[in-house]
């Protein structure tokens, strides 16, 4: 009635006149606008490339068979490799350092003397072979992948393809024990009932057993634009995509070039880089008023003291970073050459990525989650493919191109995003802070422990929100 | 330009703004550093009197030690550089190999211990750890003249070696072309934790800890008064000793003036310097060196400064495959001597490092940092240094009073005008932009550097500058 009575009182008048209209064309038009850009979703371009040696060939279509591949070794690499680690010279560390120095050298004899001594690396290598290996040629390089297909699926049962991209120091090796979680759930007492998954790992061009990239250029975007060629290649139309650090980066790509490919886009690292006066506020009142911005307690917990977590710490942890963004090819000369020097570099990682608390340890906490046979056997991907130089290169190719790597947050993300926050991560993300990019959150979840290296830290928990997430994209 | 400003950015300005807020909060003091004690050695201080003797030493090598070498050499594992990346990407692999080779074939490492053999080397005991020291006196001294006594310190990657041609100018101008009212009796030490000076093995030993040791070495030595020369970490070490012991130091001569501490005046010389640069007290070669300032400075330190990142967070994990393998060392540190020396040479595919040095001296630097296995506690400087931050320590406020001369070389890596650095160093005797050269000058243009510390020596001497402090 109140309402009503302004406009049965409505006098008209030529003033009025000209108003009324144009006030609806005014809303009209923002209505329209603001309808339209729900609707159109920007994209990532997808280019092309070519990564081969020389010039690219102008005649010939390029080979797309798809070839089965095994790992292998020789008695010369096993030999060549005992030899360097025993000749490996250390030098002592300060008293009563730990870790905070980096890898403490006591502690690496005593992982390099299990190295020389009980590790088997035939062994390994058929640990290794247990999925089947594939390699196919993209944009002029052999792109190794394993696929693995559930050996059996419940009648009525859909199988989701599932696309897990590695990080690094990381390889498709760190997805070994999620695997089976997730081709066969049921085996493995995980009720997550109606979903199950033919999992696929590539490695990323210049990690691992996929040729590196002969051309400068070789970043995200090219390894998204590869994948969804691998995906296509191998007969998928729509596909699940899971990753963490470079695998969620090249996710995030992959979700942002061809969105209507990409199901579902499940996180476990999510790096926002979305500097900005509002951000700054946020972080600001964060602290006092979390609610005010959208803050979780546990996202207090996890995000404050800010500039104690978000950036001393982060600098503390960056060097490597820092490095392999400007002179990857010095960085990684000597670990190309010395296995020793080259576990140190990466084990320091497995060990602070995982828990801050382990620099305070003499031993880096490494052995408390993990086994010295599944970190050396990560290690041996880099030493036997000699990768570690073309797997730094790719910081520089990537930070060169988008040293803010705000790219992400510009295009936004608007496929179905799951997104599992591990407290022990280098840096938390809360929800409120990734919805500015991820415009579509379906689960958010709050891990109960865990750090960087997810799938070969925790893989049930992992597991476990992979399908949850699935499950409620699915319903949708 | 191709840089890191994301996140490499909020490190800038952390440290820019850290460094107002300090130079905000605090005042310029006039006080001297305090002398540091410390105690370097393994394990627990005994009660004995410290070994105070100074003995003689001489660099030496074995068959065993050749051997390895050569067997690691010829082991090396290479990779491929991408098409066409000079040395933006770090060494380049294909012109390291010809390094190698030449490592193996022609390199003469007993040779180049005779080398190092001709002046005369000695180990002292001072805080617990062995310092190494090259002390050269003059061959012969004029009538009533008597050798100043003039310390010299290095930085990283380099060593006393960096030196070795610039010594006989000093010591012996006359031979040289140069004048001989001043002559210099020079001490290298090399920093502890280089070389074959004993690595600390305690943690916290920084450049005033340095500066502390070499401090009781010149007074073992029965110097009472003395000249500092140094460059890079030299700087600063040299920096604290004049801070330290200003009444012993008669002159301060640097070779790189770096200056940390920074305020508001400075940021807006930044802003502004390039269009009022006689606002700012800057010269024409000041703005030609430093602007654009985003290219030339941020751009360019974000681009050469992830060495000094990692080693100043994780120097023991980036340390150990250089100990491990000597291609991975000589590539690490040749890419210094490189980039350092000319940035221009980024773009060559040999990385113009023999333009400006030889094989045999490159490599001989590089065999000191492997026959010591000290790289990983070369390293560990940096973090002792420069783990709380830029700008943040007690010494960065202080002042110099010594007489100091500054040789700016084009090329170092970073260009502090004089206007900067006077705010510093109060006592600037002479400032002179250098023809040519860049980071290691000793190495490079030992002549021009000795030239510019002898007219700097002379206008000291003259007038009793440090009389007037």
């Amino acid at each position: 009635e109140s309402i009503l009575s302004p406009i049965r009182s409505f006098e008209y008048s030529q003033k009025n006149a000209v108003l009324v209209p144009a006030a609806a064309l005014g809303v009209g038009g923002l209505l329209v606008y603001w309808l339209r850009s729900r609707y159109t979703i920007k994209t990532t371009e997808m280019g092309d490339g070519w990564w081969g040696s020389g010039e690219r060939p102008l005649k010939g279509k390029e080979d797309e068979s798809i070839r089965p591949f095994k790992i292998e070794t020789s008695d010369k690499e096993i030999e060549d490799l005992h030899r360097r680690l025993e000749q490996a010279r250390y030098a002592p560390p300060l008293e009563g350092a730990a870790f905070h120095y980096g890898f403490n050298s006591n502690y690496l004899q005593k992982v390099v003397a299990y190295w020389r001594n009980q590790f088997n690396w035939r062994k390994q290598v058929e640990v290794l072979n247990k999925y089947p290996h594939f390699q196919t040629t993209i944009e002029g390089i052999d792109i190794h992948f394993i696929h693995v297909k559930p050996s059996y699926v419940p009648h009525g049962r859909a199988v989701q393809p599932l696309l897990m991209v590695h990080g690094w120091p990381g390889s498709f090796y760190e997805f070994y024990k999620i695997i089976p979680l997730l081709t066969e759930p049921a085996g493995h007492s995980l009720n997550e009932g109606d979903v199950v998954f033919e999992v696929i790992c590539p490695s990323i061009p210049g990690y691992g057993f996929s040729e590196a990239p002969h051309q400068k250029g070789f970043d995200a975007i090219a390894t998204a634009r590869i994948f969804h060629k691998l995906m296509n290649r191998l007969g998928f139309k729509e596909y699940y995509l899971q990753g963490g650090d470079w695998g969620s980066r090249i996710t995030i790509s992959m979700a942002q070039m061809l969105p209507q490919s990409v199901k579902g886009l499940h996180l476990n690292f999510v790096f926002i880089s979305r500097r900005g006066l509002r951000r700054m506020i946020s972080v600001m009142l964060g602290a006092y008023v979390p609610w005010l911005v959208g803050l979780t307690r546990e996202d207090v917990r996890r995000t404050y003291p800010f500039i104690q977590k978000n950036i001393y710490e982060l600098l503390r942890e960056s060097g490597y970073l820092h490095i392999q963004a400007t002179k990857p090819d010095t960085a990684g000369c000597g670990l190309n050459d010395s296995p020793v020097g080259l576990a140190a570099y990466i084990l320091e990682k497995f060990s602070t990525w995982t828990d801050k608390s382990f620099l305070h340890k003499d031993d880096g906490g490494l052995e408390s989650k993990y086994s010295l046979d599944e970190l050396l056997t990560n290690v041996m991907i880099y030493w036997v493919t000699s990768s570690i130089v073309s797997s730094m290169r790719f910081y520089k190719e990537n930070f060169s191109k988008d040293p803010g790597l705000t790219a992400g947050a510009r295009v936004g993300v608007y496929v179905p995003t799951g997104i599992a926050a591990f407290p022990q991560e280098l840096v938390h993300t809360p929800r409120a802070w990734a919805k500015e990019t991820f415009k579509n959150i379906i689960t958010y979840s709050y891990m109960p422990r865990g750090g960087h290296f997810a799938a070969f830290e925790e893989p049930k928990l992992l597991a476990q929100d992979i399908m949850h997430f699935v499950r409620k994209v699915e319903q949708l | 330009c191709s840089s890191l400003a994301g996140i490499m950015l909020l490190e800038v300005f952390l440290v820019l703004g850290t460094v107002i807020i300090y130079f905000l909060l605090s005042k310029k003091k006039e006080e001297t550093l305090p002398f540091k004690e410390g105690w370097w050695g393994k394990g627990q201080k005994p009660d004995t009197e410290e070994d105070t003797t100074i003995r003689p030493f001489k660099v030496e090598t074995t068959e065993e030690e050749l051997s390895d070498l050569l067997r690691r050499l010829d082991q090396a594992r290479f990779t491929e550089p991408l098409e066409n990346s000079c040395f933006h990407y770090g060494t380049n692999s294909v012109y390291l190999r010809k390094v190698v080779s030449y490592w193996k074939n022609q390199f003469n490492w007993k040779k180049q211990v005779e080398v190092l053999n001709k002046y005369p080397q000695f180990k002292t005991k001072i805080q617990g750890i062995d310092i190494h020291f090259v002390h050269v006196k003059p061959p012969r001294l004029p009538e009533g003249q008597s050798a100043k006594p003039l310390l010299m310190v290095h930085g990283w990657p380099g060593s006393f070696y960096e030196f070795y041609r610039i010594i006989p100018l000093l010591t012996d101008p006359a031979s040289h072309g140069l004048s001989d009212e001043h002559i210099f009796e020079v001490i290298c030490p090399s920093i502890p934790g280089y070389g074959f000076s004993e690595a600390p093995h305690k943690k916290d030993f920084n450049s005033v800890s340095a500066a502390s040791v070499f401090y009781e070495l010149m007074l073992r030595l029965g110097f009472n008064e003395f000249y500092a020369q140094g460059g890079d970490w030299g700087w600063l070490i040299c920096t604290n000793l004049a801070q330290i012991a200003p009444n012993h130091m008669k002159g301060l001569h640097l070779n790189l003036a770096s200056v940390t501490n920074m305020g508001f005046i400075h940021l807006l010389s930044i802003l502004l310097g390039r269009y009022l640069p006689g606002l700012f007290g800057f010269q024409d070669e000041d703005v030609k060196r430093m602007f654009p300032f985003l290219k030339k400075r941020l751009c360019r330190i974000l681009l050469e400064s992830g060495y000094a990142h990692i080693q100043a967070t994780k120097p023991d994990t980036v340390g150990c495959g250089l100990n491990d393998s000597p291609v991975g060392l000589a590539a690490y540190i040749l890419e210094k001597f490189s980039t350092w020396t000319d940035l221009e040479f980024r773009n060559l595919e040999d990385g113009g490092l023999e333009k400006k040095f030889n094989l045999d001296d490159l490599l001989t630097n590089i065999m000191i940092y492997w026959v010591s296995g000290c790289i990983v506690s070369s390293m560990r400087f940096y973090k002792e240094n420069l783990q709380k931050g830029i700008g943040t320590q007690k010494h960065e406020r202080l002042t110099v009073q010594v007489p100091t001369g500054i040789a700016s070389f084009p090329n170092e890596v970073m260009h502090t005008p004089q206007a900067w650095a006077k705010k510093k160093y109060t006592n600037i005797v002479s400032f002179h932009f250098m023809p040519r050269g860049g980071h290691f000058a000793a190495m490079e243009e030992p002549q021009l550097l000795a030239e510019d510390i002898l007219q700097f020596v002379g206008k000291v001497e003259k007038e009793q500058l440090w009389r007037k402090k």
